[in-house]
């Protein structure tokens, strides 16, 4: 139940951005194709080239015709999705981190029970948010606004700040619990890097040779 | 007052070392619940549209790019151009990963991950050509910071997004617009490349005195073979400056497209990583993007809590007030931000910072852009200075050597940059000639 929570989590975010990504992408292609169809047909009327000119028009035409406005809109939903999803797989992996310069002086003992009280605000931190944020999804259910772009129910996009929060919760509560057990915290490696082979590639570099890699 | 008791609040939370960004939403909350009148839904407002703006959508996009040429095989490549190019100088292999870490830097948009990468591969092999341990890793500390100063920059992007919509008022009592994406990248240029050269230079120095090896000269055969290897991951740097350049695309677009860019360059064209490698890649960009994006919600409650009691304006007031000068405020927030650094990761600094200090740089006719720059490389310092710079702390890792001596040995790198920065600070024109010349400020 749980690893099918953490791998939804996952897969979720994962998904976001590389939709969005995509989205972007397409739009940006879309954009500049269309000018350069536009360039095609005027060329071909001028200079008389029957079938370039009815290709080239049919195309401009059918490429219009996808509309895709709604591209920077639904990017900023993602990501919004993906950002409130992602801040409490980030609590998971150990990535939020905070200024450690006095816990880590701490003896033991006291260091034990800021890293609790740490998390405990992280808790009730979200579980607020969480909380106000149910409350204003309500409301906005109520008055029953739709964006302006996807024409969306503004409130399914806002569910994504409870959601993400009770998850938030849930995580910093699940961090704690697993700390108080075992005394783990999960640590992100902010300067992990995969590929790096370090003996081989160092005799190399070192002999003054280039190394033998190829493109 | 009202100034004291919030920074107060933060600071006490944030010594219990709790997430950052937690610590600045209990501050709001708990502020204005007990001293305020506002009303809970204005909270809840700014809760969703704190990130809901497509500028602040280039940060995850270019967290992404990053992330696909964030790999040992691109340090490699980068290396090998470096070392043909500067190789046979005093100090070769040293001067190579000053370069090989300006390029990897640039690309990757990470200065710890440029530490690890750049100095994992050619640490062992300056130690095998006789080179003391430290000297190494002093270069490479340092010269990794490169990253948050040579476009495109998470950090730069941060800046913009803190101060944007902000009313700020010159001294001739005219409204300032903030500085843009486009403008912070350009005016990046230059001053990135003048920190490369001289951490170069320093390097070049302490190599001749001591002569330390030189590498065979590369002939210009090899030189070219290396920068077609390298060219690939470099063209990333010039699709995204001149995209925005042109006005082709705007920072955001020009951030996504980067990040398909560096997806095809990985996978098809440098083949360091498979169509499997993806998903991780993925989740990874995620969750670094996610946190970033979860400390500006928060952030921009907080400087919705600055402004709401008036504390910007307040101190700019102040500060005028008590005739301070602008060189005398650069100063201020020279040695402010040099502090924080020393503690905190540079996008929260910059977050929480530059709205407070913005309004009151304008008004003492300060550049938005040039004021921007000096943020960023305050922040680059910031990495490299104990207990917390992050550059500092993986260096220690991978060269095995305790933080006091690598701080030790970081000291010329170190003194080179704060001299850097004295130039940024009071030679405004260093970071401000090039957007100048190409009309994108005036």
């Amino acid at each position: 139940m749980l690893r099918l929570l953490d791998r939804l989590e996952e897969t979720l975010v994962a998904v976001f951005i590389a939709a969005a990504t995509l989205i972007i992408f397409a739009a940006v292609v879309h954009r500049y194709s269309l000018g350069m169809l536009a360039d095609i047909v005027s060329y071909s009327r001028r200079e008389q080239i029957e079938w370039l000119s009815e290709l080239s028009r049919s195309a401009y035409f059918g490429l219009r015709s996808v509309n895709l406005l709604w591209a920077q809109e639904a990017c900023i939903y993602l990501f919004v999705w993906m950002a409130k999803f992602g801040a409490a797989y980030g609590v998971r992996t150990g990535i939020h981190v905070g200024v450690d310069i006095l816990l880590n002086r701490l003896p033991p003992g006291r260091q034990r029970a800021m890293v609790l009280f740490g998390l405990m605000a992280g808790a009730s931190f979200t579980a607020i948010i969480g909380t106000l944020g149910a409350d204003f999804v309500y409301h906005i259910r109520l008055a029953g606004t739709t964006s302006p772009d996807l024409e969306v129910e503004m409130w399914l996009i806002y569910l994504a700040v409870p959601l993400g929060s009770f998850l938030m919760c849930f995580r910093f509560l699940q961090v704690a619990w697993t700390y108080l057990r075992t005394g783990d915290l999960p640590s992100h490696d902010h300067g992990h890097v995969d590929g790096v082979d370090e003996d081989a590639d160092a005799a190399a570099i070192a002999a003054g040779h280039h190394l033998p890699h190829d493109r | 007052m009202n100034a004291l008791i919030i920074f107060g609040l933060l600071s006490v939370l944030m010594l219990t070392g709790m997430p950052v960004s937690i610590a600045l939403g209990l501050t709001v909350l708990s502020f204005l619940f007990t001293m305020t009148t506002v009303p809970v839904d204005t909270v809840a407002l700014k809760l969703f549209t704190g990130i809901e703006k497509f500028e602040i959508m280039a940060i995850p996009f270019f967290i992404l790019a990053g992330n696909f040429l964030t790999h040992g095989g691109v340090a490699k490549r980068m290396i090998n151009f470096a070392s043909s190019l500067v190789g046979h100088w005093h100090g070769g292999l040293a001067l190579a990963a000053v370069v090989a870490c300006a390029l990897f830097a640039a690309i990757s948009g990470s200065s710890p991950a440029t530490v690890v990468a750049i100095g994992s591969i050619i640490l062992p092999a300056m130690v095998k050509q006789g080179y003391p341990r430290q000297f190494g890793a002093g270069v490479v500390t340092t010269a990794g910071g490169l990253g948050i100063l040579i476009p495109p920059s998470i950090v730069m992007v941060m800046y913009t997004v803190a101060t944007s919509g902000m009313i700020a008022i010159g001294p001739d009592g005219n409204e300032v617009s903030t500085a843009s994406v486009g403008q912070m990248f350009i005016a990046g240029v230059v001053p990135g490349a003048l920190l490369g050269a001289m951490l170069a230079m320093t390097t070049w120095y302490k190599a001749k005195v001591n002569n330390y090896p030189r590498l065979p000269r590369a002939s210009w055969r090899e030189r070219f073979d290396t920068f077609r290897k390298a060219f690939w991951g470099l063209l990333l740097v010039v699709v995204v400056m001149g995209g925005i350049y042109t006005g082709a695309f705007t920072p955001t677009e020009a951030a996504a497209m980067s990040a398909v860019y560096a997806f095809v360059v990985a996978i098809f064209v440098y083949k360091d990583m498979g169509l499997r490698d993806v998903p991780k890649v993925l989740l990874s960009s995620a969750n670094m993007s996610a946190m970033l994006l979860y400390i500006i919600t928060n952030a921009v409650l907080f400087s919705f809590l600055m402004t709401h009691e008036n504390i910007p304006q307040a101190m700019g007031e102040w500060m005028v007030n008590t005739g301070l000068t602008w060189w005398m405020f650069l100063l201020l927030v020279n040695l402010l931000l040099l502090v924080a650094g020393t503690f905190m990761e540079p996008s929260s600094i910059t977050l929480i910072m530059a709205p407070i200090l913005f309004p009151v740089a304008v008004r003492l006719g300060i550049d938005p852009v040039h004021f921007g720059i000096m943020i960023v490389v305050n922040m680059e310092i910031g990495l490299c200075t104990p207990p917390v710079g992050l550059n500092l702390y993986v260096a220690s890792g991978i060269t095995k050597l305790g933080l006091s001596e690598l701080t030790r040995s970081i000291m010329p790198w170190l003194i080179t940059m704060l001299v850097f920065l004295a130039i940024i600070s009071y030679v405004p024109d260093v970071t401000l000639a090039l957007p100048r010349a190409l009309g994108m400020v005036n």
